[in-house]
């Protein structure tokens, strides 16, 4: 009668479900990252009746621009507390966490009221409150010292082993798991912790006399890489370091680059006379070379610059600079890329249409001073292209030459591209 | 358009155009006619306005880039006075010094070396399992997982470390940049005799069941009472005829050098005797407790008796560690207390 087109609540129903049907026929192949996302057609978001009624009397609504501060706020340093502080920023700032929280997708399966997931989430909704004056994490510090014991006392402490530990207690805490007793398969979690942070390491373990290789995959949450200037040796390279400028890095200039500390990482290793593995092949004890490749990449990388160095002779701290890339293919660190070197392939130039492996930097953990005392910062990165420097209490604006000019402990990379299931 | 079976082949150049010309035509028709029917729908269904923000308050939040001020236009180092409520405790504590509060509320201090070494031995064994350690396994030199190894640097150095008094102790030569001055009372376990005597003189003392740490107020500090004072110096420097230097100079400690006792003896003077007292500054905070005890060797007596029966209670509250301490002192002194910590005096500040 109108002539106006209308929507029925009934048949838009009915629509629905059958849109919905239609989606899980066509099926999807496994290969994807993710696990049990969304596992159902994408549909944008519509306010029910009471949402809109309620957003109509609250008309002061934000929304997070590009030069929006919401979304950053800064952290009291609890007394020496700044190795907590710098990690907070970063995982406040891992785009896909933020939207896991945002969404309020915890469900709290813990007993007692001690769990760290929920306290991240307060943390995000302390984050995206609009306040201007830095958040007090101290609820935060005493649930992490209550959880991981081995982290607790007021010393000064490392920024790596606080994430590592947080990781872990998180993990445990998405599975309701208090006291770290139930028995976790890493290879079959899927907390959003594993899904966003674990990836897999492989290591072949080749005996150099029936050639046979043992293969065996461990999960990962960081790659630990060692720097020029540590007392074991940088060089030399694996011997398919090719000196190309490869991910944008200049050689020329002679500064070592992530990309040298990987292919270092995952160069093969003659084990030495004195390290026999007995080879299943020969039945017998026999020399060796081992190799480190990724067989399963995580959505977010941390790569971990073992700038301290704890041998037994001396304890000091390595400030070599290392250049990092704001893009970073990881293509040529794979199992596969070494499989299909080993199979003869001659390796080509870098396919652009593989966005499988690519990752951007978004999240660096700088660290100044001595080993015994020192400062750590975050450069973090929001809104695609802005920076900001995160220096305790103190947010002010970085420059991207800024970040990547500092020395770099801790490097943060997302994948750039991800696909839904 | 008709969907007509054509060969492309046969076609010349102005006809292909024509085809890609309404190809994307209806393209572009379809991405205006989707655009159109979402914001109709929007209007219908009532969630158009959802669009628009609040212009006034979004400026609010614009990032600002100035030197000496943050993204929020806020001044550098303006948060010293933020306080928070411990979970543990449920005290208020300032939030800079948060951090030294809760390792000593949950009982981590690293003047207790036990739970040091107990940290320790832990933290090696979850290095061990830590699911992050792969790549270790071929570096032999690798230490920076074990932190143990450095945390046993630190509790040594701990060690060694008197906690700074104002200008009261001899400092220790550490330089730890992390070093605290805990302002709100003082940690008698790492204390010798010496720095407790003289303290003693000064401060009131009393140990807090908390914090477990002495009251750094005055001698006439009224948060405590004479008693509790009285009670910490038995507990702490092992007298118990703390009164009366004709009395025998100490009921149990019959090991103390008689000098020793005398010299103890005059500074615990709190019963009136104007007697020689070496810190002059504490006679006149001495003499004002004298209407407080009228009868100081009953009194005394009561203290030790209440003191010598809880002997074996004290591990209620930290007081295995504060018998370790003790035993450590005596050694110094060369024989053992036979007096084992009192809990009266947590009684007295109950």
């Amino acid at each position: 009668v109108c002539q106006d087109y209308i929507y029925d609540k009934d048949m838009e129903q009915i629509a629905k479900e059958e849109q919905r049907k239609a989606w899980k026929l066509q099926g999807r192949s496994s290969h994807l990252p993710l696990r049990r996302c969304v596992g159902e057609k994408y549909s944008t978001w519509e306010p029910t009746k009471r949402e809109l009624e309620l957003l109509r009397h609250n008309p002061k609504r934000r929304r997070i621009t590009t030069n929006c501060t919401i979304g950053l706020r800064g952290l009291i340093n609890l007394g020496n507390t700044c190795f907590m502080n710098c990690i907070v920023q970063a995982l406040t700032h891992t785009p896909l966490l933020r939207d896991f929280f945002l969404s309020d997708r915890h469900k709290c399966e813990m007993q007692s009221n001690s769990c760290l997931v929920c306290e991240m989430s307060q943390l995000f909704q302390e984050f995206y409150s609009g306040h201007r004056s830095p958040h007090i994490p101290f609820r935060l510090l005493h649930l992490v010292w209550t959880h991981a014991r081995h982290l607790a006392g007021y010393e000064q402490q490392d920024a790596h082993e606080f994430l590592i530990a947080a990781l872990d207690v998180l993990h445990r805490h998405c599975k309701g798991d208090d006291n770290g007793k139930k028995a976790n398969n890493p290879n079959n979690c899927s907390c959003i912790i594993d899904q966003i942070f674990t990836g897999g390491l492989q290591s072949d373990v080749t005996c150099q006399v029936c050639h046979g290789v043992s293969t065996t995959i461990d999960p990962f949450w960081d790659i630990s890489l060692d720097l020029p200037g540590s007392s074991t040796p940088f060089w030399p390279l694996s011997p398919g370091g090719d000196g190309s400028t490869l991910n944008g890095e200049s050689h020329l200039s002679g500064a070592t680059t992530l990309t040298d500390c990987l292919r270092r990482f995952t160069r093969p290793e003659h084990l030495g006379s004195s390290a026999k593995i007995k080879c299943s092949g020969c039945h017998s004890y026999q020399e060796s070379t081992k190799q480190l490749t990724m067989k399963k990449l995580p959505i977010v990388a941390c790569f971990h610059l073992k700038r301290f160095e704890h041998s037994a002779k001396l304890r000091r701290k390595i400030t070599t600079y290392v250049s990092f890339p704001l893009e970073l293919d990881m293509t040529p660190f794979m199992a596969s890329s070494k499989e299909s070197r080993m199979n003869g392939q001659y390796q080509q130039s870098v396919d652009v249409f593989n966005n499988d492996n690519k990752y951007s930097l978004f999240a660096v953990v700088n660290h100044q001073g001595t080993l015994e005392s020192g400062h750590y910062t975050t450069f973090i990165r929001q809104h695609k292209d802005q920076w900001f420097k995160c220096d305790d209490a103190i947010i002010t604006k970085a420059s991207i030459k800024d970040v990547l000019d500092s020395e770099g402990y801790l490097l943060f990379y997302h994948k750039q591209f991800l696909e839904y299931e | 358009m008709k969907m007509e079976n054509m060969s492309l082949s046969g076609l010349d150049n102005t006809k292909l155009e024509a085809l890609a010309q309404d190809i994307y035509s209806d393209l572009v028709e379809d991405a205006c006619l989707g655009l159109c029917f979402e914001v109709h729908r929007a209007v219908k269904q009532g969630y158009f306005f959802l669009d628009d923000t609040d212009q006034e308050s979004m400026k609010d939040f614009e990032i600002v880039d100035q030197p000496g001020v943050d993204i929020f236009g806020q001044v550098y180092n303006q948060w010293k006075n933020k306080e928070c409520v411990c979970p543990n405790c449920n005290r208020s504590i300032a939030a800079s010094r948060f951090a030294p509060h809760l390792e000593k509320c949950l009982g981590m201090g690293r003047n207790s070396s036990r739970i040091a070494n107990r940290r320790i031995a832990s933290s090696n064994n979850t290095n061990n399992k830590s699911e992050s350690d792969q790549e270790d396994n071929d570096d032999v030199n690798d230490n920076d997982w074990s932190y143990g190894s450095e945390k046993k640097v630190l509790i040594r150095q701990m060690d060694n470390v008197l906690f700074s008094l104002p200008g009261e102790l001899s400092s220790s030569v550490n330089t730890d940049p992390y070093k605290y001055n805990y302002n709100t009372g003082i940690n008698y376990e790492t204390l010798g005799p010496d720095e407790l005597r003289s303290l003693l003189t000064t401060q009131c003392g009393v140990i807090s069941e908390h914090t477990k740490k002495m009251c750094t107020r005055s001698q006439r500090c009224p948060q405590h009472t004479d008693q509790q004072r009285r009670a910490v110096r038995v507990f702490l420097l092992g007298l118990s005829a703390t009164s009366l230097p004709d009395s025998n100079t100490a009921v149990e400690s019959d090991g103390y050098d008689a000098s020793d006792g005398q010299v103890l003896m005059s500074r615990l003077q709190w019963d009136g005797s104007s007697d020689i007292s070496p810190s002059d500054s504490a006679s006149s905070k001495a003499s004002t407790n004298n209407s407080d005890s009228k009868k100081p060797k009953k009194k005394k007596k009561t203290s030790l008796n209440s003191t010598g029966g809880g002997g074996g209670g004290s591990g209620s509250v930290g007081g295995s560690s504060s018998q370790g301490c003790l035993a450590g002192q005596a050694n110094r002194k060369k024989p053992k207390l036979p007096v084992p910590p009192a809990p009266s005096i947590y009684d007295n500040l109950n």
